[in-house]
């Protein structure tokens, strides 16, 4: 009995995990090539599923069929978000970074607010509703489609990072800025890239966790702090390292709430970071 | 910096004079609510400075510093709950505990760089509410009143805002009096050898971790006495109240829109923020629609794409710009640009 | 170009100049800003204007709830005004006769949720806009600071949905409250499960605790250990868990090992819907869960929830079901109905009630000086016919807090809240068990 309970905590927080994993592969994309921290993520999240709400309630299409065109929308959103405020923001010091993309967080979730009504929505039934049981353990569809989804987006970006020219270029252009310029590539071109990119990924997260998450405007305030915990705990710009830290926050918010207490459970990722970051000042796998 | 006098004439007497308007201001106000309004904008600016000695001088960007917010608001109160201790000791020992928690944890923390150690102060003060908010002790969720009965100068508790009025102002003065001895001193010039040349600095045998922890200590107690000052105002606290990262935000928002390092920058950021933040919900928060949200993001956002270094920075911009313009106009577009 | 100037800025000599204007445009700033707060205040104001402050969460988390507040509290002001008739028996001061026609105007304040903002909000309510008596603010935290400030200036603050016990424990002269508190509610659960048990013959004597972490949900926590104590329950688990969270994986799978037989929940809106799914999603389903209002009442619970939110049970103040006793509760609903399109719930029944108290006591106390209105309010005595609450009445004690208001206990059936306990105004039978999951 007990074991088969640790076997289902353990596999639980192992979905979450990838699930973190997801909405932080985005945040850490934007931060290694440019070395900004978008306090807005969550609300692209937040924009991600409204869209798949909204496709679902005015077109009847499934939060999953939809996700390509949600992928879509939300590159859209993030290329203009970097065309209209993050451009403009590029040399200013570290602070005002912060702050635009604080002012953008706030303004998201109140056109969100205005434009769709503070209410609480539900996508009421998917293709991947329901639950799955193997053996002593019980998992909601949804939340495996989603961690699958995770696996599958995340070994996606790596692929296009390190297997083609776009995505080397990206690349370069995250390792050295200067150099990369010299050799070619279009600073300008690929940091939009990256914003879309990173939009995207967060637009795909939340189309995933819309099948089984409540959607609403302030929605992205509640998954933030944990995808900044992941996104340090790998090391900034890491998308193998956000990756790993999403499995391991996942675990340790799971197994710690159910072994210690649920109302510490944050308090125990946000100690792991600390710990972690004092052996690793960079994180897990950032760059020195 | 500060080779010149030690005091410059037309500065003093510019400060003198501001210092003078703000005594009297209150006193041509009726309304508690505007006289209130202005005790925010005090409030705000006080801790835009103070967070200023640390993450503006230094450069050790703190997105943590509600935590020592908290820890003055919940010391005096505590203090003055138990042992009924007047708050104005109370709040010399919030200021102690804090400069004890800043170097604790300040010592630790000071080894990361950059935006690790800014989520490492957030990831502190979140642990620190957490605690607090699971603490019977401190009576966790449900927070500390402080009596409504209890009123007069030896409890710090006034009916009339007035009071209030001259208190955070003269708490601001020393603030800002200790942020700009610091800023004239060789302690402020080793802060911005930290700031700008670590590397430099060290070779010249200057303690980077020492210098660090006393620029987080001083900003820490002008901080937790900020809080307690908070709990004496609004006679309730609970840790949703004075130990939420939005608070820390709100504290670096006021010295990053005023000019961060600069002496009186947050000052005019708090003056900034508060009336954008007031005016907003004032005028469009009553409909529900999220409008007034709207309208403060938008004006941040305006702030931060075209004025990065503050309104400070964007002022002096201006003046490069226009050269030989009266000053009188370039006010004029300034406060045009601002009005909510 | 604008990044070096920035760079080189606060050095030297562009300091002065710089200070000078800063100077300028701080004062210029706060000029504006000072003659603009009158704005509102200074603008042409009728003689005949009954102006109460109204405080409720317009934006933040709990935006969606603060707007049907706001719906249900301008519907009473309507009938109040006689813009809208009143139905035959409400006591909203219809027509505010004594008043001879004046009307109510209500002033809204969005307090987001924080304390602090709700002080500053009554504050600037009371003295810019002058409102001669507050009402709101939801979160019972934020009523204790807003009812404090209007504590110090002597005027009336009626509440009329924080449920937090100790408000009326304050020695307030100036605050009363006309919904019951949690004290009330938590002691109907444990009688309400005593009386299950004579019913059912079933053992519930082991609960599981499962509150949020906030003011509201500690304080129903001690309430709730203090009575099980008192009756003999053991408390087989207790869990406060984080508001807002991400997961409540770790949550459901405590209490599904302690495997209580009653479990005792209060969450927000958002926190209950997740909680629903997870339960679902980990194939818990306790015999009975018995919810603490708040997000289980709330409109969207079961529009959101659809059928996965049916046979809770939940503490509620109104029901719908209830209108086959007291008529008056289905003529109020249909005119809440056509103004917002949605039913009243607890919390909107409980808002509306509010400010029909107010009006009424406004009309009786024919002035709006704060002392004749503390007075009315004092000498208030509505009865259970004038009300659209399934309470004895309105009469507030020396505490200020309404000694004839009760609770009832709802299940879900078939979509609706359905009143289940006291056994005498149930109007269906409670299902007991709640089924499993994979037998609905």
């Amino acid at each position: 009995m007990t074991a088969d309970i640790l076997l289902q905590v353990l596999v639980s927080g192992l979905l979450i995990g990838l699930i973190y994993a997801l909405v932080a592969v985005g945040l850490t994309l934007i931060f290694g090539v440019m070395d900004i921290v978008n306090f807005a993520h969550g609300e692209f999240l937040m924009l991600g599923m409204y869209a798949s709400f909204w496709a679902f309630a005015l077109f009847a299409i499934d939060p999953v069929v939809a996700l390509p065109f949600t992928a879509l929308l939300l590159f859209a959103v993030g290329v203009v978000v970097y065309q209209t405020v993050i451009r403009r923001i590029l040399k200013a010091p570290m602070l005002s970074q912060i702050f635009a993309t604080f002012g953008l967080m706030i303004l998201l979730r109140g056109l969100a607010q205005f434009f769709w009504k503070p209410d609480h929505r539900l996508i009421p039934h998917t293709l991947v509703g329901g639950n799955v049981v193997l053996g002593p353990v019980q998992l909601g569809l949804p939340q495996v489609v989603a961690a699958l989804g995770a696996v599958g987006v995340t070994g996606a970006l790596w692929l296009f990072l390190h297997r083609t020219r776009l995505g080397t270029a990206l690349e370069a252009t995250a390792i050295d800025r200067e150099a990369a310029t010299l050799m070619g590539i279009d600073g300008q071109k690929m940091f939009a890239l990256a914003w879309g990119i990173g939009a995207a990924c967060a637009g795909v997260a939340g189309g995933l966790i819309a099948t089984f998450f409540p959607i609403f405007p302030e929605v992205g305030s509640n998954f933030i702090l944990i995808a900044f915990v992941v996104v340090v705990l790998g090391g900034f710009g890491s998308v193998t390292g956000a990756f790993l830290a999403g499995i391991i926050v996942g675990l340790i918010e799971v197994m710690g709430g159910f072994l210690i207490g649920p109302e510490y459970k944050t308090a125990l990722v946000l100690s792991l970071l600390l710990i972690v970051l004092l052996v690793r000042p960079k994180g897990l796998l950032g760059k020195a | 910096m500060s080779n010149g006098p030690l005091v410059n004439p037309r500065k003093a007497m510019g400060a003198l004079a501001l210092l003078a308007g703000a005594a009297v201001l209150p006193l041509l106000i009726s309304d508690p609510a505007r006289l209130n309004f202005l005790v925010l904008i005090l409030m705000a600016a006080q801790m835009g400075v103070a967070w200023n000695i640390v993450g503006g001088y230094a450069g050790q960007v703190s997105l943590g510093h509600a935590v020592f917010f908290g820890i003055g608001a919940y010391t005096s109160t505590m203090l003055g709950l138990s042992l009924g201790l007047s708050p104005w000791l109370g709040w010399l020992a919030g200021g102690a505990v804090a400069v004890l928690f800043a170097l604790a944890v300040g010592w630790p923390c000071f080894r990361l760089k950059g935006h690790y150690f800014a989520m490492a102060t957030i990831a502190v003060a979140e642990i620190v509410q957490i605690l607090v908010t699971n603490s019977d002790f401190l009576e966790g969720a449900v927070g500390l009143s402080l009596p409504l009965d209890r009123s007069g100068p030896a409890a710090m508790v006034f009916l009339s805002k007035l009071p209030y009025y001259y208190i955070i102002l003269g708490l601001l003065v020393v603030t800002v009096l200790v942020a700009w001895a610091i800023e004239r001193s060789h302690i402020g010039y080793y802060f911005r050898a930290i700031k700008d040349e670590p590397e430099a600095a060290r070779a010249l045998g200057v303690s980077l971790t020492r210098y660090k922890l006393i620029a987080l200590s001083v900003s820490a107690f002008l901080t937790a006495m900020g809080g307690s000052f908070y709990a004496q105002k609004e006679m309730f606290i609970d840790p949703g109240s004075v130990l939420a990262t939005s608070i820390s935000i709100k504290i670096a928002l006021v010295a990053i829109l005023g000019g961060v390092g600069t002496l009186l920058g947050p000052v005019l950021g708090a003056v900034i923020l508060i009336t954008i933040e007031e005016y907003s919900r004032t005028l469009f928060g009553s409909t529900g629609s999220g409008t007034d949200m709207i309208i403060y993001a938008a004006m941040i956002i305006l702030v931060a794409v075209f004025s990065p270094s503050g309104v400070l920075g964007l002022l002096s911009d201006l003046r490069r710009h226009l050269p030989g313009g009266g000053a009188k106009p370039k006010k004029a577009t300034k406060s045009a640009e601002i009005r909510p | 170009m604008r990044f070096t100037v920035a760079k080189a800025m606060g050095r030297g000599a562009t300091r002065r100049q710089t200070i000078k204007r800063m100077m300028g445009a701080a004062a210029l700033l706060a000029t504006t800003a000072l003659s603009g707060l009158t704005l509102g205040a200074g603008s042409a104001r009728a003689e005949d204007e009954i102006r109460i402050g109204v405080i409720y969460p317009l934006t933040g988390a709990a935006a969606s709830t603060g707007v049907e507040l706001k719906a249900a509290a301008e519907l009473a002001a309507s009938i109040a005004n006689g813009e809208i008739a009143a139905p035959q028996g409400l006591v909203a001061g219809a027509g505010m006769p004594r008043m001879k026609g004046a009307k109510i105007k209500l002033i809204f304040g969005d307090h987001q949720g924080n304390p602090q903002v709700g002080a500053t909000e009554a504050e600037r309510l009371i003295t810019s806009e002058k409102v001669v008596a507050l009402t709101g603010a939801y979160f019972s935290n934020v009523t204790a600071t807003a009812s404090q400030v209007a504590e110090r200036y002597g005027v009336p603050f009626l509440n009329g949905e924080s449920s937090s016990a100790t408000l009326t424990q304050r020695n307030f002269k100036w605050f009363f409250r006309t919904t019951p508190h949690d004290d009330l509610f938590v002691t109907n659960f444990f009688t309400f499960l005593g009386d299950m048990e004579k019913k059912t013959g079933k053992d519930l004597r082991s609960i599981g605790l499962f509150n949020e972490n906030t003011l509201w949900g500690n304080e129903t926590t001690k309430l709730q250990i203090k009575l099980s104590d008192e009756r003999k329950f053991k408390i087989a688990e207790k869990i406060l868990y984080p508001a807002k969270t991400t997961q409540m994986t770790s949550e459901v799978q405590r209490l599904k090992a302690a495997n209580p037989a009653v479990i005792m929940q209060s969450s927000y809106l958002g926190d209950a819907i997740l909680s629903m799914k997870t339960y679902k999603e980990l194939g818990f389903s306790p015999s009975m869960l018995l919810a603490n209002d708040a997000g289980f009442n709330d409109s969207e619970f079961l529009k959101t929830l659809g059928k996965d939110g049916e046979y809770i049970i939940s503490r509620e103040v109104w029901a719908l079901d209830q209108a086959e006793r007291n008529p008056l509760i289905k003529s109020v609903n249909e005119l809440m109905f056509a103004k917002s399109g949605v039913n009243f719930n607890g919390n909107s029944a409980r808002a509306f009630t509010a400010v029909a108290v107010l009006a009424d006591a406004i009309d009786r106390a024919g002035a709006t000086t704060p002392d004749a209105i503390r007075k009315a309010l004092q000498e208030t005595d509505i009865p259970a016919s004038g009300l659209i609450l399934p309470w004895k009445g309105v009469k507030f004690d020396a505490t200020g807090q309404n000694e004839l208001g009760q609770g009832i206990i709802v299940q879900v059936q078939d979509g609706k809240y359905v009143t289940v306990w006291p056994f005498d105004v149930a109007t269906k039978d409670i299902v007991y068990p709640m089924p499993a999951w994979d037998k609905r």
